[in-house]
């Protein structure tokens, strides 16, 4: 299956392309001089954290489409970017805290930013539940259209919690009205992390559709 | 500067097994769906 295949050497030339940015990240990036070395891991979690929320906002996109069109692209689309999109957000739930702990002096706190990515992790979860707890493929495909939409609906909340709430969590410094604050040499360590995490969610999509896809030629009646 | 480096590794090698970890997975997944 092409699609698989393509997907497949995405993923790969992904994975090599992070060992870049950590070689980057680590040893061509200056330490940022109060938060240290901990400061590096803004490098991995803001990448994640973008794609934890551009994900859902697909998700969304396809599922309105969907429930116009009845396509069943759309519908494998939304599952294959829901699961994906589960897994950058548990890693941005992962490399918050480990920056937390040095930096605020805990691991967490009910903070306004932190509570929302926790609720989108949950309509993640709860996303992928609902898709393997219907079997019937039509209502499925129809109930998870609909969490899909709710879940893109919270995606702006989530970013815009830093304005609309007093919170812990540090204001955008690169995803904002103006310009990036951000030193030259910071700001091309976290575009070339971005672009990376961008190839691997590409990757992991297309070969997350093509399991979708292999799953119903094997099952031709679910 | 605060020394935080077990942190930083600690999150460094977190997100890379969990990216390999799932490409595996999916890997594995698409040998026998």
């Amino acid at each position: 299956m092409k699609i698989l295949k393509t997907g497949r050497w995405i993923t790969v030339s992904g994975l090599a392309l992070l060992a870049a940015v950590y070689v980057r990240a680590l040893a061509f990036t200056p330490v940022e001089r109060t938060q240290g070395m901990a400061q590096k891991i803004f490098y991995i979690h803001l990448p994640s954290a973008i794609w934890a929320e551009g994900a859902m906002i697909f998700v969304g996109v396809a599922s309105i489409f969907f429930l116009f069109l009845k396509d069943a692209r759309l519908d494998r689309f939304a599952e294959a970017s829901a699961e994906v999109g589960l897994v950058f957000c548990t890693l941005v739930l992962t490399t918050g805290p480990i920056w937390g702990k040095p930096i605020w002096g805990t691991w967490w706190t009910w903070d306004a930013r932190l509570t929302l990515t926790l609720l989108l992790f949950l309509m993640y979860v709860g996303y992928v539940l609902l898709r393997g707890a219907v079997t019937d493929p039509g209502l499925r495909a129809r109930y998870a259209a609909v969490l899909g939409i709710c879940g893109m609906s919270l995606v702006p909340f989530v970013h815009l919690s830093v304005y609309m709430f007093r919170t812990l969590h540090p204001q955008p410094i690169v995803i904002k009205p103006s310009a990036p604050s951000l030193p030259g040499e910071m700001l091309t360590t976290f575009l070339f992390s971005f672009v990376v995490f961008s190839i691997l969610y590409v990757g992991f999509v297309t070969q997350r559709y093509a399991l979708a896809l292999l799953r119903e030629r094997a099952e031709p009646h679910a | 500067m605060p020394d935080n480096t077990p942190y930083m590794i600690a999150a460094y090698i977190i997100v890379a097994v969990i990216l390999v970890g799932y490409a595996v997975l999916l890997y594995r997944r698409t040998l026998k769906p």
